[in-house]
């Protein structure tokens, strides 16, 4: 047993990516249709959006780029249907250079599904460099931090911004993001001052860091991770990329969780004996010194 | 299907698998993959920037609308390429005392009434609203955040010694930090795999014969590259450990 512990403690490393990648690939081509349960926090924002009278002003920042697209874009997408759905204004923009494009792709793709026509009912402002400056600058004068929207017409003759002059008059906000600027932003140096409510979707990396904002009331909602995005999207009873990945995503989970109990139990079988490192002297694929490239 | 976005399809697909190809080792097509990237995402952030910044809050505010004043902040900007210049760069240091202030001045007091006084009063209030109701699950939750908060408060004060009831108090801290890099662990696993997701999500997309099977053949191509990339560096590592082996080595001195 000590013999075969140890032999599997020094497995090629490709073994474990061959078994991840058939644990995300196999629920993808076969899906199995796992249930999502709706955490309270999605829920949260979820019933904020439902709460907003049609043609209430809806702010979506999306402060990330294509790096953060599998977890975030889904999240956008299902957002923009709602809010689409229940008639609000919507207003898009970025603080985020790289996610322009994307941003714009995602806004524009999405009204055009729902028959709503750019500067009437909707608008996307595209990027304004400055971060955290630019979110005090539209909480002083929207038409100040951006003069134009993203196609170059003056926002202060689009219709769907008339008597939004700021972000006072902005009833929600939302920011995707993937780090700062992001949420954190938004709330330190917008919904203090300028009092609009606030919610977040974020990527599962830096979800963790906002449940105490979350705790506090901060920020009323927080959409985690392509979880989140799954269970928005079961909210709004439009299942897309995020519910079909969920039960490749389990099935990864069930992988990882499966290596760290048996690496861990091979370990204390193990390591009274020859077991005091993984490395091979030569350096070879599988080698820590290869894993740190 | 429009042209580009099946040209689009194969590029993507095959960037893709260029990248996933370090998961076998350190190659070329890894490397090329990774230059291309960072290259068109500077191309990108420059063509951005020149539209958003200099065209749309530069140009068109001073040329079109007479806003001179923003030339002030042009100039300012401009200070801080000085640093290229050794003769002038104290000038960039007129620039950053500018940055520095603003960014203080905006920061300090917002940071400390969200992040410290509002996560204190956060942390507090269910606790001292507990007199009003029974005891429930919410207030256990506040009491186990505050003693979380104090305890890992306690563990990084490195003033006292931390001896007997410190002591305690800090191995409690301890636990509920490895309670939080646990937590974030998780996330971060999934989190990447949500990316990994992502990416065979549109890999499988490419296969499908509308996109010509895209990702199979690249994939094929990609297989066969990195055989004969393997065939060529064993080919040509091996005459130098032979002749290492039999004392000649090339790139020895003398």
């Amino acid at each position: 047993m000590r013999g075969l512990a140890g032999k599997l403690l020094h497995l090629d490393r490709r073994v474990i990516f061959v078994l991840i990648a058939l644990a995300t690939l196999i629920p993808l081509l076969r899906p199995i249709g796992l249930p999502v349960r709706i955490s309270p926090e999605v829920r949260q924002v979820y019933d904020y959006i439902e709460s907003l009278p049609a043609g209430s002003v809806f702010l979506l920042s999306l402060d990330f780029d294509p790096a953060s697209k599998p977890e975030l874009y889904p999240m956008a997408v299902a957002l923009l249907n709602h809010a689409f759905k229940r008639d609000l204004r919507v207003i898009g923009m970025t603080l985020l250079v790289t996610g322009t494009g994307m941003a714009e792709k995602v806004v524009s793709g999405v009204a055009s599904e729902h028959g709503k026509q750019q500067g009437r009912d909707y608008a996307f402002l595209g990027y304004s460099p400055g971060g955290s400056n630019v979110i005090i600058g539209m909480g002083q004068d929207l038409a100040a931090a951006f003069p134009t929207d993203h196609y170059g017409q003056r926002t202060t003759d689009l219709p769907v911004l008339q008597g939004v002059n700021s972000l006072r008059q902005v009833n929600y906000v939302i920011s995707l993001a993937a780090g700062t600027p992001g949420v954190e932003s938004w709330y330190v140096y917008g919904k203090e001052k300028y009092g609009f409510e606030l919610g977040g979707g974020v990527t599962a990396v830096i979800a963790p860091g906002l449940y105490p904002f979350l705790d506090t009331g901060q920020i009323n909602g927080l959409i985690g991770g392509l979880r989140g995005a799954a269970e928005y999207e079961t909210l709004i009873g439009m299942k897309g990329k995020a519910v079909a990945g969920m039960d490749a995503q389990s099935a990864t989970h069930f992988v990882i969780i499966g290596l760290i109990l048996i690496c861990n139990l091979f370990y204390f079988l193990t390591r009274r004996t020859t077991i005091r490192s993984f490395g091979s002297p030569q350096g070879r694929p599988g080698s820590p010194r290869e894993a740190g490239r | 299907m429009a042209p580009s976005v099946l040209i689009g399809a194969w590029v993507a697909a095959g960037l893709t698998l260029f990248m996933f190809s370090f998961l076998y080792k350190d190659n070329p097509f890894f490397r090329f993959g990774e230059h291309l990237y960072v290259g068109i995402s500077m191309g990108y952030t420059i063509v951005r920037i020149y539209y958003d910044v200099m065209v749309k809050s530069l140009y068109t505010p001073v040329a079109q609308e007479g806003k001179w004043w923003f030339l002030i902040a042009a100039l300012l900007g401009l200070l801080i390429l000085t640093r290229f210049i050794p003769k002038v760069s104290w000038l960039s240091r007129i620039s950053f005392a500018v940055i520095v202030g603003f960014g203080s001045g905006v920061a300090i007091p917002r940071i400390i009434s969200s992040n410290i006084l509002q996560q204190v009063q956060g942390t507090l209030r269910p606790i001292l609203n507990a007199g009003q109701s029974s005891f429930g699950m919410a207030q256990f939750n506040a009491l186990l955040i505050l003693i979380g908060v104090i305890t890992v408060l306690i563990y990084f004060f490195f003033s006292i010694e931390h001896k007997g009831a410190i002591q305690v108090a800090a191995r409690i801290g301890i636990y509920f930090l490895m309670i939080n890099f646990g937590a974030g662990f998780g996330y971060t696993v999934m989190g990447r795999m949500s990316l990994l997701i992502g990416r065979f999500d549109d890999l499988i997309l490419f296969a499908s014969r509308d996109y010509g099977y895209a990702s199979l053949v690249l994939l094929g191509l990609i297989a066969f590259g990195l055989f004969l990339w393997e065939r060529r560096s064993s080919a040509l590592s091996d005459p130098d450990q032979d002749r290492r082996a039999a004392g000649s080595d090339p790139h020895a001195e003398g």
